[in-house]
């Protein structure tokens, strides 16, 4: 082979570098990049926290206001958190250049509103899942009272007994 | 932040091997970072910029305070993958420091002034992610996040 031939290879094929930080690049189908979560979705839930292996996603109930809180600095980017939102608020974008000076850039915190139990007043679960089982409640024809609802699980289960009488009766 | 080309020295504190072969990319000429004036060097002493790739496990410490501590000054370092970043997987285990926060704090102990460190999370980052933290230093790219926070009305 002469030199000749390797010029006209090189010829032939042309410069295959790419431009990229001067250029946008593509990423490839199916790719998994930072997850993000839709705050207008979420109910907090927090089934996302408890499958994430690396724990990048946490949990905090303070003030009154639960905060699901995500660090990409640890995120694996694995999309379990996707697989088991029941209500489809997180999503794997496409974003991966996430190049920051401070761990704090790395975050997205959620804060969502968390309702008192009537008896004793302690927090106990966010407002947005509290008026989704009422309005589940509501569509499955069943009558709760929402008395029973506004109870922390612990001062629910005196009345749950007699809940499920008034349902016996109904029938 | 750097005007002159950087000079990276590639440190790898007990990944699983997917940052660096991710670093190796960007070298190739496909990716190609001497086109932005990047060279690897064998030794730290030559080194603007340290690619730190892995959760700094407690056998490798030792050897990464050294390198990190050989390398002259300014010096940087670019926490590769989410190991680097944050401890990752193995963010809680016993065997590992748990990523650059944590390391740092033993630094500090030590009285070693850590280097400013710039975060590429992935597990591992693309090669253009990688580049992107590259072409950051040079000013050639801009940071794209932010923090955010959500509160309910
Ligand atoms: S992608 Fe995986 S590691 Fe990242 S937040 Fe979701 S579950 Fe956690
Ligand atoms: S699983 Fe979905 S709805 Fe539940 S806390 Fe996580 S993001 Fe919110
Ligand atoms: S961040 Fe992921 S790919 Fe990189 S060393 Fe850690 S486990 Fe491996």
């Amino acid at each position: 082979m002469s030199r000749f031939t390797l010029l006209k290879k090189a010829k032939e094929i042309g410069v295959i570098t790419e431009r990229y930080p001067y250029k946008p690049t593509k990423v490839p189908e199916g790719f998994r990049g930072k997850p993000e979560i839709d705050p207008e979705k979420c109910i907090g839930c927090c089934a996302c926290i408890a499958a994430c292996p690396p724990n990048a996603l946490t949990s905090l109930d303070e003030n009154g206001y639960r905060v699901i809180r995500i660090f990409y600095g640890r995120c694996i980017f694995c999309g379990r958190c996707v697989d088991v939102c029941p209500e489809k608020a997180i999503r794997m974008t496409e974003e991966f250049e996430l190049t920051a000076d401070d761990h704090e850039e790395l975050v997205q915190e959620v804060r969502l509103k968390l309702v008192r139990c009537s008896v004793c007043g302690r927090y106990y679960d966010t407002e947005r899942h509290y008026r989704m089982i009422l309005k589940e409640f509501e569509e499955a024809g069943l009558k709760v009272d929402p008395e029973v609802l506004r109870r922390c699980p612990e001062h629910r289960m005196g009345m749950s007994a007699e809940v499920i009488g008034l349902r016996r009766v109904r029938k | 932040m750097i005007k002159k080309s950087i000079w990276i020295y590639h440190l790898n504190t007990g990944g699983c091997n997917g940052c660096d072969i991710e670093i190796i990319d960007v070298l190739t000429p496909f990716h190609d970072a001497e086109r932005l004036g990047v060279k690897l060097v064998g030794s730290p002493r030559h080194a603007d910029v340290i690619l730190l790739t892995g959760p700094i496990t407690r056998q490798s410490m030792e050897k990464a305070i050294n390198a990190i501590t050989a390398a002259p000054d300014p010096k940087f370092i670019v926490a590769i993958g989410s190991c680097a970043c944050g401890g990752g997987i193995w963010y809680d285990s016993y065997a590992t420091v748990g990523g650059i926060e944590a390391f740092y704090k033993i630094l500090r102990e030590r009285g070693v002034k850590p280097p400013k460190v710039i975060y590429v999370p992935g597990c591992p980052p693309r090669p253009e992610a990688i580049l992107h933290a590259l072409a950051y230093f040079k000013g050639l790219a801009s940071k794209k996040i932010k923090k955010r926070v959500f509160v309910e009305k």
